[in-house]
């Protein structure tokens, strides 16, 4: 029994100890502080400027941020260039901040706009962090420049709007400005080229068929039937083949092109903008078609229930024709049920690429910024002649002059990486711009590979790549993507970086 | 087989051996029975009375506590994988394994513990995780293949397999303890890595009548690496998390049996079963701030918990000296919750916690059979009922289910009945049928007819007609996924699939006396086909616009053929089993396919020697998994989609153990070694890949070679 005991007492020993776990301390997370961006520069009409330090992650508790400067040409002081606040007479800033802060702003006022070829800069650097665990990494000095200049690079976050990719942003690097437009602003846009180009709205996913049978838009709706066949490209995801389908009613138009498994076809812009879905505007009144337009749906405001939520119910059909009054577009259009139409002219305004008009709400509306002041767009979502949506679709302003080319550091096949002998982000310089590169016509260089939905928790962004701009004033900037979610891993909220080369 | 009073005593004393064991109050003949079950073992599975398996009409296979203790095993996972036509496929990203018998999965199989169902988060019976079925008061497994609809209604397809649990002892108090660890694959560390089970059970005879038994056991598999870096891994790089995820199971049970008269006997069971499975995403946001060169990752990060509550209240009996009755009452409920959060990696910060029912069944189930009541000496008969009310609940996160919870209630009332005729000694046939009534679908029927014919030389030959229907499981009804992209739909029009089986056995136990010892040889030879129609399957109904909708339309046979051996010599135990089958799909649901039949073979065999002086017992298990071959569809040179034959590679799964008793058995020590041949992953091209991703190339069968030492102690004394 005493053997039997001592056992009995290993046991429940053994019992204890295996059934003992320890857990695994927390450990403490550096606290680090750097510009938003690494320049910044006043346009003639700017009257202050506020310049952004940001906390990755946000401030734990209380503390002081000390920043330094030093000038170039400008004088402090209300008789001088400019002010700050808070006040930086001594030559330093200092910066309270309360626990949970992500930021802090130096406001600067420029007080004096320079003479025409005079440099003036104000070089900021951050000296100190009050914090235990703080550390001054990354953007550590910031130039702050008093005429307008091309940025040295900045980190912007598009402004796409979440889960619903509510806008269309474009981007102009060298101002480190964004310009947001809601996707469902507008379906059709006029070229203000030479060329008497319409374009369909692919962010909204619009479509376009031509009823060759038809110019009189009240001849059609949606229980006309045509001898002249449309062709709807199906692809059959088993055997992996695309089938063509004769269509001869709008009825079964209407429901096989709003589903993009189906193959939109020549119905549809082109992804690399090379085709557009409306034939070009013949100088021949009788040779313009009526085309049948598919609106696309709208924009939700629900999350939904998947990691997004961009596409709802279909804004309608509309039917439209378009012809040339002398340069002027005009443009008739109704409800596809509609016994009657509307029509519209439209101007040519050659400060930008194209004129964009809203058939639901009967105006031109402002999209683009003009042409020259936008390179990227974030068009969001994304619908065009290959069949799949996309989203996080960007392109860049092919029409506008906007060069652009992709740089690939690796690929991976078959579970092997290949590295290519080409520089990295970091290093690459303007020495390495291979100019005959540039591509200035297939607007969609960047396009969705830039991420990847299918891997990380919801989607991640492809690090095999980066990018070259040479935007249409000449500067050459080299971008990448940093982000497609945000900390919270939400889609639709992407983030990129990009600096000058010089 | 007629139990008139003759009988009768036969008949109690076999369960008497099974339920009892041999009491010390229990009569002279009731410890024969243990000799009996000795050399012959007592089946419960499909009988209208626990049998003898040699008179049994039915053919059972067994495995026994003995096997289980060698094999040192836990759960229902660590034993199955040694038995022919069995694979066990875990999943390394749910953390559950499931069975396929013949090449159909889970679905098609019951689980059931003393005869009824056992409840899962998926299903009542089917789909049953293994990993969370304990063993540690376990008498035997019993294994029938085959189509059961008759004796257990739907979903019984390809087989049964019954855990017999233990309701008695001999001892008046019988208390057992006992850790085992165990290594995963090569890692092991006292507290957080491996796998560590401790248990206590505490048996008891209130009275004569009065049987106790409680047991809590606890499983903390802390999960398997291998290349993968764990939870705080910060790069998005596919190793963060584990190959195998960790969890922790706790399981209690309790068991009061009383047997009365010799007329009387009920027990009831109890069971709780708690599960929680940590799944770590391998899948990070890096958040790279290029302001501060810094990085935030964050993961997607899950808690699932299982709970299983079962109630069991069984009376068995006679009434009135003639009708035999069984009947089974139960309530089991269990409910698989979720929490779901973000989790920032370097601060170790959890953030958008949510917490909700994932999936849950409940149910309320009976069942009862009649039999004996016509006093014929040659024929018995056998009534039945199984009624249950399942109520299921699916989240919106547990399928594709447009957004919405599925909440369902699933009646079924089953009536059966059977009849055993004996026509001579040698021969006896036993037809049934079951109707099977249902809240959602249509009335299905079960047949069965299964005969047995002993020849002159002792050869027996059985031969097992059944049929079962296999019931829609919640994705193939109620999906819903119609957006831009996509129209997939669910069918809540769909009917069963039908299954049926044809199962022939040939078996023979052949006695070799020589001087000193007698040896014995059991030979069984058997062929079985199996089909599977209206087999539900994703297909395109409309090309334009696309639409892809839940249908019946395939089919899937198999055929095989199995030779097993058992021999016993002197102190040796061995045995040796082989099976070649075929599987044919006869997919049109697709444009592209090839029912051709596809061929494999399987390998099993064990050894067991007893050093009867040491008290040592060592023993081996193997088995071999031919190459397996499936038809896939894969893109060729010329981009064009063609059908290929993917294969899956062969491989070899080999368990050993050493067990010794200590001080009068009070202490056993069983050493061992799974998984010896160190199988992980086994390369395949036999598995298509999903809509938005490749086909994988490998498939995670194991955690390679893994030790463990199990260390019991028992305390009896009467």
């Amino acid at each position: 029994m005493k053997t039997n005991l001592f056992f009995l007492n290993v046991l429940l020993l053994l019992f204890f100890m295996s059934a003992c776990s320890n857990d695994d301390d927390a450990i403490s997370q550096e606290f680090a502080v750097a510009f938003e961006n690494p320049s910044a520069s006043f346009s003639p009409t700017d009257i202050n400027k506020e310049i952004v330090i940001v906390f990755a992650p946000k401030a734990t508790s209380d503390g002081v941020l000390t920043i330094s400067y030093t000038l170039d040409n400008a004088i402090y002081g209300e008789a001088g260039d400019f002010t700050t606040l808070p006040s930086g007479e001594t030559g330093k800033i200092t910066l309270p901040f309360k626990a949970g802060d992500n930021n802090v702003t130096i406001k600067v006022n420029k007080l004096k706009n320079p003479i025409e070829g005079d440099t003036k800069l104000i070089r900021f650097a951050i000296d100190n962090v009050s914090l235990t665990d703080g550390t001054i990494s990354g953007n550590i000095n910031l130039e702050l420049s008093f005429a307008e200049t091309a940025a040295l690079g900045a980190v912007l976050a598009p402004n796409v709007g979440g889960v619903n990719y509510t806008n269309s942003v474009f981007i102009d690097l060298s101002s480190q400005k964004t310009t947001d437009v809601r996707r469902d602003a507008w379906e059709i846009a006029f070229h203000s080229g030479t060329e008497n180009n319409v374009f369909l709205n692919s962010s909204l996913r619009v479509t376009a068929a031509e009823l060759s049978e038809f110019t009189d838009l009240n001849q059609v709706t949606s229980a006309t039937a045509f001898s002249s066949a449309l062709e709807l490209q199906v692809y059959n995801p088993f055997t992996q083949q695309t089938e063509t389908k004769i269509i001869n009613t709008i009825k079964d138009y209407k429901e096989g092109v709003k589903q993009s498994y189906s193959m939109y076809g020549t119905y549809a812009d082109h992804l690399d903008g090379s085709e557009t879905a409306i034939s070009t505007i013949s100088t021949t009144a009788e040779d313009n078609k009526v085309y049948l337009v598919y609106m696309g749906s709208e924009i939700p405001t629900e999350p939904g229930s998947r990691s997004t939520n961009h596409s709802g119910d279909d804004r309608g059909w509309y039917k439209i024709r378009v012809f040339m009054d002398g340069d002027n577009y005009k443009l008739q259009y109704a409800k596809l049920e509609a016994t009657t139409f509307k029509e519209a002219t439209i101007t040519k305004d050659t400060s930008l690429n194209v004129v964009a008009f809203s058939l639901t709400n009967s105006n031109a509306v402002a999209v683009e910024p003009a042409k020259e002041n936008w390179d990227l767009n974030f068009a969001g979502v994304f619908g065009a002649e290959n069949g799949p949506t996309y989203t996080d679709y960007v392109i860049h302003n092919t029409l506008g002059g906007t060069g652009l080319y992709q740089v690939t550091t690796y690929k991976v096949e078959d579970d092997v990486t290949t590295e290519f002998n080409v520089p990295s982000y970091e290093a690459f310089k303007l020495t390495d711009v291979d100019e005959t590169a540039l591509n200035y016509q297939a607007r969609n260089i960047i396009g969705s590979g830039w991420r990847n939905p299918f891997a990380g928790p919801v989607a991640v962004v492809n690090n095999d790549r980066y990018f070259v701009i040479k935007d249409a004033a000449g500067n050459y900037y080299k971008l990448r993507f940093n982000a497609v979610v945000n900390a919270d891993n939400e889609r639709g909220n992407p983030k990129l970086e990009y600096a000058l080369l010089q | 087989m007629i139990l008139n009073k003759k009988y009768l005593t036969i008949y109690f004393s076999f369960f008497l051996s099974i339920y009892v064991y041999s009491q010390k109050t229990t009569n002279r003949k009731a410890k024969d029975s243990v000799n009996v079950e000795k050399l012959d073992e007592v089946i419960v599975t499909g009988q209208y009375n626990p049998q003898s398996i040699k008179k049994s009409v039915f053919e059972v296979s067994i495995i026994t506590r003995q096997q289980i203790d060698k094999q040192a095993g836990n759960n229902l996972a660590d034993v199955l994988n040694q038995t022919l036509n069995i694979t066990v496929v875990p999943s390394a990203s749910t953390g559950k394994s499931s069975v396929q018998l013949f090449g159909l999965d889970g679905q098609y199989f019951k689980v059931l513990v003393d005869n009824i169902p056992l409840i899962n988060d998926e299903g009542f019976g089917n789909n049953t995780d293994l990993t969370q079925i304990n063993l540690d008061d376990i008498e035997q497994i019993e294994i029938v293949e085959g189509s059961m609809g008759v004796q257990y209604g739907s979903n019984a397809v390809s087989g049964v397999i019954n855990i017999i649990t233990k309701k008695g002892s001999k001892y008046k108090w019988e208390t057992s303890a006992y850790v085992q660890e165990e290594t995963v694959g090569k890692s092991y560390a006292l507290f957080n890595e491996g796998r560590h089970i401790q248990s206590l059970r505490v048996g008891h005879n209130v009275s004569d009548k009065l049987y106790f038994n409680g047991i809590y056991t606890r499983n903390d598999f802390k999960g398997f690496l291998d290349d993968r870096k764990g939870q705080f891994h910060e790069l998005n790089d596919g190793l963060r998390g584990y190959l195998w995820l960790p969890k922790i199971q706790n399981t209690a049970k309790a068991v009061l049996n009383y047997s009365g008269s010799k007329n009387f006997r009920t027990f009831y069971k109890f069971e709780y079963f708690n599960e929680a499975i940590n799944r770590y995403s391998p899948l990070v946001s890096v958040n790279y701030d290029a302001s501060t060169d810094t990085t935030n990752p964050v993961s997607n990060d899950a808690i699932f918990t299982s709970t299983r509550v079962f109630h069991h209240l069984n009376f068995i009996g006679k009434l009135k000296e003639y009708v035999n009755y069984d009947l089974s009452l139960s309530y089991q409920r269990q409910k698989r919750d979720v929490e779901t959060f973000k989790y920032r990696i370097k601060p170790r910060e959890k953030f958008d916690d949510e917490k909700f029912e994932f999936e849950s069944r409940d149910v309320l189930y009976s069942r009862g059979n009649f039999s004996n009541f016509l006093k014929r000496k040659h024929v018995n008969f056998q009534l039945g009922y199984e009624i249950n009310k399942i109520n299921g609940f699916a989240s919106q996160e547990a399928g594709i289910f447009d957004g919405e919870n599925i909440e369902r209630e699933l009646s079924n009332y089953d009536v059966f009945a059977s009849s055993e005729i004996t026509i001579n000694p040698n021969l006896s046939i036993r037809p049934g049928t079951r109707l099977i009534v249902s809240s959602l679908f249509k009335p299905q029927v079960a047949v069965s007819v299964i005969s047995k014919y002993t020849f002159k030389n002792d050869l027996e030959f059985r031969l097992l007609l059944g049929s079962s229907p296999r019931l829609p499981n919640y994705t193939e009804l109620y999906t819903y996924l119609v957006d831009a992209n996509h129209d997939v739909r669910g069918n809540e029009n769909l009917t069963p699939e039908q299954g049926a089986s044809v199962f022939a056995h040939l078996k023979k136990t052949f006695v070799f006396s020589g001087s000193e010892s007698t040896t014995l040889l059991k030979s069984k030879l058997s062929l079985n086909y199996l089909n599977v129609n209206d087999r539900i399957e994703l297909s395109i109904v409309n090309t334009v616009p696309l639409q892809f909708k839940y249908i019946n339309i395939d089919s899937y046979k198999t055929v095989g053929a199995f030779f097993t051996n058992t021999m016993r010599h002197k102190n040796l135990n061995a045995s040796f089993g082989i099976g070649y089958y075929g599987q044919s799909k006869v997919l049109d649901s697709q444009t592209l396919a090839n029912d051709d039949y596809l061929f494999g073979f399987q390998l099993n065999g064990s050894l067991s020697y007893t050093f009867k002086k040491r008290e040592v017992i060592a023993s081996a298990f193997f088995k071999h998994n031919g190459q397996q071959q499936q038809f896939v569809q894969q893109q060729n040179a010329n981009n064009e989609t063609v059908l290929a034959r993917g294969e899956q590679e062969a491989y070899s799964m080999l368990d050993a153990s050493l067990r010794k008793n200590f001080m009068n058995n009070n202490i056993q020590l069983t050493v061992g070694a799974r998984n010896l041949f160190d199988v992980t992953l086994v390369n395949t091209t036999a598995v298509e890949g999903g809509a938005h991703s490749g086909p994988p190339s490998s498939r995670l069968l194991g955690y390679g070679r893994s030790y463990f030492l199990k260390l019991v102690y028992n305390l009896k004394f009467n």
